[in-house]
């Protein structure tokens, strides 16, 4: 698949923005199809790896993942413009459904859809992860390792901090081998 | 001075947060709620829930969260605080991770980190669907037809989270 990153800084920004504006529920679902599937900025693999970086470090990865990208494409300034394209409407949009929902909190209605939509946000969630999976999914030794993340840190609620460095060494010590 | 407050509190979760905020929820639930007063347990989960229902990245909620602390200077200096030492880091191991593009332990460290990632992202869905001790079958089963409509349809998934509001209104 051809990929082109984005030529100008507005293009940069609208292209966060986009992200940002439409991200219900979750915004890796909607950076992943935005940038790979429709603007075509990155390729799947390199989406991966990129957001497996920002996974890796501490704070919001789509955050980082803007600094990391406008930086890649556009240096300080692309950092920056990623960072407030992603931010900008959703700032004033928690904003103001969290003015609102103070009003509304005490209707069970009100309460139950925003549940319903936060489940049905977890599930794009499990999408996305089953999505990226599809490259990996004919190395063995890929899906103990997805296997184990899961049930350390999703099933037993085991601190990352003990988690991911652990499964980090093990993981780099398969790829040394060329198992993964 | 509790603007200050809020930017150490949240600038130290920053640098905590590893693999996002869905993994520090727990330890921001434990400042904002027993140490600092900021909110009630009951007002900080629909604080969660709002950032999660509202368009934008899930860490949000600190924005809520400083709002009732200190009103709109404290949601800015809240969402800012949770961001920049984490986006100081990013930048500067995103210039160590190019310069070692040929580096065969950069090629390990990626490979190694893609399984990962769909671990980790996997678990943030589950977390988010098991909100109390034991399992919630009506958030898995709204989850699952979420995950299958996102996987086999090709419509905008706004409209699933839309079919996922108004089953949720009639099931929980």
């Amino acid at each position: 698949m051809d990929v082109t990153p984005p030529q100008t800084l507005r293009e940069l920004f609208t292209g966060f923005l986009a992200i940002g504006a439409r991200s219900f529920g979750g915004v890796m679902p909607w950076a992943h199809r935005t940038m790979v599937e429709e603007r075509r900025w990155l390729t799947q693999a390199d989406f991966a790896e990129t957001i497996g970086l920002c996974q890796f470090l501490p704070g919001p990865n789509i955050g980082n993942a803007s600094i990391v990208l406008g930086k890649r494409w556009f240096g300080v300034r692309g950092s920056a413009v990623a960072f407030l394209g992603l931010m900008a409407l959703p700032f004033f949009w928690v904003m103001a459904l969290g003015i609102l929902y103070l009003e509304w909190a005490s209707n069970p209605v009100v309460r139950a859809v925003v549940t319903g939509v936060g489940a049905t946000g977890a599930g794009l969630f499990i999408g996305t992860a089953l999505k990226l999976g599809r490259a990996i999914v004919n190395r063995p030794a890929a899906l103990v390792l997805v296997a184990a993340c899961f049930l350390t840190v999703g099933v037993g609620r085991i601190s990352m901090l003990i988690v991911l460095p652990v499964s980090a060494a093990i993981g780099i010590f398969f790829a040394r081998r060329g198992w993964l | 001075m509790i603007l200050l407050d809020l930017a150490l509190t949240f600038g130290v979760l920053s640098l905590v947060a590893f693999g996002g905020m869905p993994a520090v929820m727990p330890e921001m639930q434990r400042l904002v709620v027993d140490v600092k007063g900021w909110t009630t347990a009951p007002e900080f989960i629909q604080l969660f829930a709002i950032a999660q229902a509202a368009p934008g990245p899930n860490v949000l909620i600190v924005s809520l969260i400083g709002w009732k602390a200190a009103g709109l200077w404290g949601s800015i200096v809240a969402l800012l605080a949770v961001c920049a030492p984490a986006a100081v880091l990013a930048w500067w191991i995103a210039d160590l991770w190019e310069r070692f593009k040929e580096s065969p332990w950069r090629v390990a460290i990626q490979r190694a980190i893609a399984p990962l990632v769909v671990g980790l992202i996997l678990s943030g869905g589950y977390v988010l669907c098991t909100p109390a001790a034991g399992p919630d079958w009506r958030l898995w089963a709204i989850a699952a037809a979420s995950c299958t409509a996102y996987l086999t349809l090709t419509v905008n998934p706004l409209w699933i989270l839309a079919a996922g509001g108004t089953i949720g209104a009639f099931l929980l």
